[in-house]
């Protein structure tokens, strides 16, 4: 791209065509919204096609486009046909979305666009993200993130902007700063007036663009893109425009802002502006209007006949690999993407070496390395010094520094980050080192990350992987001592594995780098250094198939983790007082295997569910209801749970002690389920 | 919590008492064991000890003395520190552990079925005791509070079934149980002097001729026959609410066989001779221990006598024949120091024990024939050989 401040005839009258496609087509659903043919909310680009067509003209499908939940305009300048989007916020099959997503979940991966967001901030993160893969997989993307001024208060953008600079990643930060978040005016929410020239404070180029100007825009956009897929860098751009209309259809306009100002902006329309400026075009310009009034026409027609989604389909691709309607619990699909041979599975751990628990996932994440490219690790002391807890000691030697990449800390920035890195093809590996502070990320894991694929209707995998340690002992305290998975498990779309010995973590470990869903690993600190027996060569285990640590016939114990052992040793004692105790690990929460469950509480009669974390809504609720209602009648006794006491984990020992399931409870308490 | 205070059952039968009097005030602190006022049941009056212990509160429509009460009647509160008294009427409360629920007319039967106690099973229980064909309800659970569990149906099922208990032991299970249930029964002990007995029994079988010697069963059922007519109530039986008499003496007579105890009735003992009653009851042992005794045989006993002397048994607590109103148990006679005189010599006891049925006979009339037996057999003579 030559000539960039002087765009040719050819370039304006595309430029045109796109801003026209983008305002006759937001025209038109406006219409239908007033019509009620929309179901949802509606919001309209109109004012602003300039920053997206300019911005989009330099990009190619290979480009990901991070958008926001104004991002009808980027999907169209993206290369989205109208028909897809209509058809989308009719709620039709034809939708870009497949009916899941609507006006603010527009997924068109094919061509690049990554999806737009309910969640203001996100998309700069995963912008970053795709960056990082660009610059991983060398494939010369630069990816670009629009974003209202509404985000650029937000810490996503103070953290992606920070990543993208010190990574030097090939990111487009785009803000459209229309003056107002929802109604909130930016004079107001923020202490500098100015966007561009928060760049500097990143040590990144920054500009303040007048936002309806669409060749300025197209001129200092290209050559930030051009910097970009240079290995220049990121560039902030804040284009200063105005929506015309209301934030949402429907919505009433003038509480926050007075006829007049609208009027002003509506003179100053991006469209007319480029008429204009070039009257020798103005012939073409109008067949470009009636071409497009054609084709909008065409679009609403076609939405409007398109079949509406099977409802059977539902619940399909929560998990990648789901054609159906599939549960949370039911076992996965075998990974398709990964495009790996599958490892073998469940070779005996018989005659095979003592290896710890953390060198076992060592072995497994090393081997995956090795054999995909694609992966990468983020965390805070990852790299050179091989991680708190010696998860990847010595592969910053064999890897390099991108692919064991050192974070600021910034928990959310760098989980936002490997959701938009999975988006667009690699594998990331987050090493919390302690997992209480992935509760940081909270809001990128459960509204992005888990959201991925089934909002794509399948067509992005999100193979992501989230580690860390935790669990309650030595003194940790209550930012150090969280497992968590109850809550994640709670949440559709994750997968949560949750082992108790080294043989297990290396095979958990090793299907969990192979499987297209975002993966919790959950490592229990006090198990970290535990040895036991696990082959060399690399094998996997795939989730959702619980383990018979134990077998007996008195009772069932289900346990997790650290409460495995604890559970094992309080059935050696009952051993010598004649009971036998049959210990069910189900390894992953979600998916749970409760068909093991079953099968073990159809022999016993009894169970017991030891369960670490806090009891309301736990994984021993969840097993228990699923017992009672499945199991019912296979119970000779009550279901007991055994959950870590409801408060957050206290520091001296004596206090620790009080809150965790112990040992001695766990006998007590099968002594006791034996009496019922 | 308040307790209640309630009136108690006195004895068996009493449905209504008098209130005499509070021993406490309202207000004052009552421990466990204190007595707490006076009720008067169908005998005499008796002080009621408190079994909690509390703050007495005595509610100003409490009975006043010498009001009439009904047992469970509620009378008053021992009420923790600080609590507040309850406030319904008095009128309306009845304590359902002293009250015995009475049916007494079929007209007045309740309308709610008395509610049957529902055994809990586990779902695996229920399921099993369908496999089994195992009714779980009348299987009794070892689990929590009784809770039939997997284990319990199994082992119902796997139990062997006992055999029936024979007609013999069936029967003695009826009427022993309406001996214990049905009766008001006291027992009497006594040791009486044996010698003279002693001495008559075996003076009568060295000079018995080819006859045969009476056992000391014998001899002294055919005192006990001579006797009754001392004393009517003991040879009678209580029915519908009064005594009846009998006339005849007929003497029921306790023996072991291998089927159980039966006892056949020598009928008009009084007017058998001893050696008659010997001879009689040795046949009458032959044919019990066979089991060839006749129905007729071990029907229409008006007092029994059973006798466990050979046993080594002194004392014991015979349960009376129903409908008869009274039975004799014989003890051994044992060779001991006895008072004679100034002297303590070598002497013969028996021991006896008398069970008689109160309503039918008071205590001191049945004490008194008691009395009137061990004079006989301290001098058995007397009778013995004026009825030869």
């Amino acid at each position: 791209m030559t000539n960039l401040g002087h765009p040719t005839d050819e370039q304006i009258l595309g430029l045109y065509r796109t801003m026209q496609i983008i305002r006759q087509t937001e025209e038109e659903l406006a219409r239908c919204h007033q019509r009620g043919l929309i179901h949802g909310a509606c919001h309209t680009y109109v004012g602003e096609e300039a920053i997206a067509t300019a911005v989009c003209a330099h990009l190619t499908e290979r480009d990901p486009v991070f958008s926001t939940h104004r991002g009808h305009g980027h999907a169209l300048a993206k290369g989205m046909p109208p028909r897809d989007l209509m058809a989308e916020l009719f709620g039709r099959q034809a939708g870009c979305s497949r009916g899941r997503g609507g006006s603010m979940h527009l997924f068109a991966p094919e061509i690049g666009m990554m999806g737009t967001s309910g969640i203001v901030g996100p998309c700069i993160l995963q912008a970053c993200g795709g960056g990082y893969s660009s610059k991983l997989l060398k494939n010369g993307a630069v990816a670009v993130a629009f974003f209202g001024d509404g985000a650029v208060n937000n810490g996503a953008f103070h953290e992606g902007l920070n990543m993208a600079s010190i990574w030097k990643l090939p990111v487009l930060f785009v803000c459209e700063n229309n003056q107002f978040a929802t109604e909130v005016p930016f004079a107001y929410a923020s202490g500098n007036p100015s966007v561009g020239n928060r760049g500097a404070a990143y040590g990144i180029p920054g500009f303040e663009l007048d936002g309806n100007d669409v060749v300025e825009i197209h001129r200092v956009a290209g050559e930030a893109i051009e910097r970009a897929r240079a290995g220049g860098g990121p560039t902030l751009i804040e284009c200063k425009t105005y929506r015309t209309r209301a934030h949402a259809e429907g919505m009433g306009d003038f509480t926050y802002r007075t006829r007049e100002d609208v009027a002003a902006w509506r003179d100053r329309c991006p469209i007319r502006r480029v008429a204009v400026q070039r009257p020798a075009l103005q012939k073409q310009f109008e067949r470009i209007d009636a071409e497009v009034a054609d084709m909008v026409r065409q679009a609403r027609d076609f939405a409007e006949s398109s079949p509406i989604p099977d409802p059977a389909s539902a619940r399909a691709h929560v998990y990648a690999g789901e054609g159906r309607g599939t549960r949370g619990e039911e076992r996965e699909a075998e990974p398709a993407g990964s495009g790996l041979s599958p490892l073998a599975s469940h070779p005996s751990p018989l005659a095979s070496r003592e290896v710890s628990f953390v060198a076992a996932t060592l072995e497994a994440l090393d081997h995956a390395m090795s054999a995909n490219p694609g992966i990468f690790v983020m965390g805070e002391g990852i790299g050179v010094r091989g991680g708190n807890f010696r998860t990847t000691l010595g592969l910053f030697a064999k890897y390099g520094p991108e692919r064991l990449c050192d974070t600021p800390i910034c928990e959310r920035g760098f989980v936002g980050l490997a959701c938009g890195a999975a988006m667009t093809g690699t594998r990331p590996v987050i090493d919390f080192m302690f997992i209480d502070f992935i509760n940081d990320s909270f809001g990128e894991i459960i509204n992005q990350i888990a959201k991925m694929q089934y909002m794509s209707s399948g067509r992005l995998k999100m193979p992501l992987l989230l580690r860390g340690c935790g669990g309650i002992g030595h003194s940790a305290a209550t930012h150090h001592s969280g497992l968590y998975y109850s809550i994640y498990a709670h949440i559709p779309g994750l997968r949560v594995v949750v082992p108790s010995t080294p043989y297990d973590a290396k095979g958990l470990l090793a299907h969990a780098l192979r499987s297209d869903d975002p993966v919790l690993f959950l490592e229990h600190r006090e198990l970290m250094s535990v040895k036991g027996a696990a082959p060399e060569g690399p094998y996997e285990i795939p989730f959702g198939q619980a383990r018979i640590a134990r077998a007996g016939k008195d009772a069932t114990v289900v346990a997790l983790s650290l409460m495995v052992q604890h559970a094992e040793r309080a059935a050696e004692k009952l051993a010598s007082e004649g009971l036998s105790i049959e210990i069910i690990d189900p390894r992953t929460v979600s998916p749970l295997d409760v068909d093991a469950i079953l099968q073990s509480v159809a022999k016993t009669g009894r169970l017991l569910i030891v369960d670490e974390a806090f009891g309301p809504c736990s994984l021993a609720s969840e097993i228990a209801a699923q017992v009672a209602d499945r199991g019912f009648d296979d119970l000779d006794a009550p279901i007991k749970r055994l959950n870590g006491a409801f408060a957050p984990t206290p520091y001296a020992p004596s206090l620790e002690k009080a809150v965790v399931p112990g040992i001695e409870e766990i006998t007590s308490a099968l002594r006791e389920l034996v009496k019922e | 919590m308040a307790h209640a205070i309630s009136i108690p059952r006195l004895g068996w039968s009493m449905e209504e008492g008098t209130f005499r009097e509070w021993l406490k005030a309202s207000g004052d602190k009552v421990s466990p064991g204190e007595m707490l006022y006076v009720l008067e049941g169908d005998k005499a009056a008796q002080e009621i000890e408190s079994i909690d212990a509390g703050i007495l509160w005595i509610p100003p429509d409490a009975p006043q003395p010498n009001d009439a009460v009904q047992v469970g009647q509620v009378i008053g509160f021992l009420l923790a520190i600080g609590e507040t008294p309850p406030n319904e009427p008095l009128a309306a409360k009845r304590s359902s552990s002293n009250a015995i629920e009475t049916n007494k007319s079929p007209a007045a039967a309740p309308v709610v079925q008395q509610k049957k106690h529902q055994p809990v099973a586990t779902p695996r229980a229920r399921r099993r005791a369908g496999e089994l064909g195992v009714d779980w309800t009348a299987v009794s659970g070892t689990g929590r509070h009784g809770r039939i569990r997997e284990r319990d149906v199994v082992a119902a099922a796997s139990a062997k079934p006992e055999p029936p208990a024979s007609r013999i032991r069936q029967a003695i299970a009826q009427r022993m149980l309406a001996g214990a249930q049905q009766t008001a029964p006291v027992t009497l002990f006594t040791k009486t002097n044996a010698s003279e007995l002693v001495r008559w029994r075996n003076h009568a079988r060295e000079n018995t001729q080819g006859a045969v010697v009476p056992g000391y069963t014998e001899i002294i059922v055919k005192l006990v026959a001579a006797l009754l007519p001392e004393c009517p109530p003991l040879n009678a039986c209580w029915q519908e609410d009064q005594v009846h008499l009998h006339e005849a003496i007929h003497i029921a007579v306790a023996v072991d066989t291998d089927h159980g105890l039966l006892a056949p009735v020598l009928a008009h003992a009084d007017r058998l001779s001893l050696q008659e009653l010997t001879v009689q009851f040795r046949l009458l042992i032959e044919r019990a221990r066979a089991g060839t005794l006749s129905q007729k045989e071990l029907q229409g006993g008006t007092f029994t006598v059973t006798n466990l002397g050979a046993f080594g048994i002194d004392f014991f607590t015979p349960i009376i024949n129903v409908p008869q109103a009274a039975i004799l148990g014989i003890g051994r006679i044992v060779r001991e120091p006895v008072v004679r005189g100034e002297a303590i010599v070598v002497g013969e006891t028996i021991g006896l024990s008398l069970t008689f049925d109160h309503r039918a006979i008071d205590g001191a009339p049945a004490a008194r024939w008691l009395q009137r037996l061990c004079q006989a057999i301290g001098r058995p003579g007397e009778m013995l050989d004026r009825m030869r």
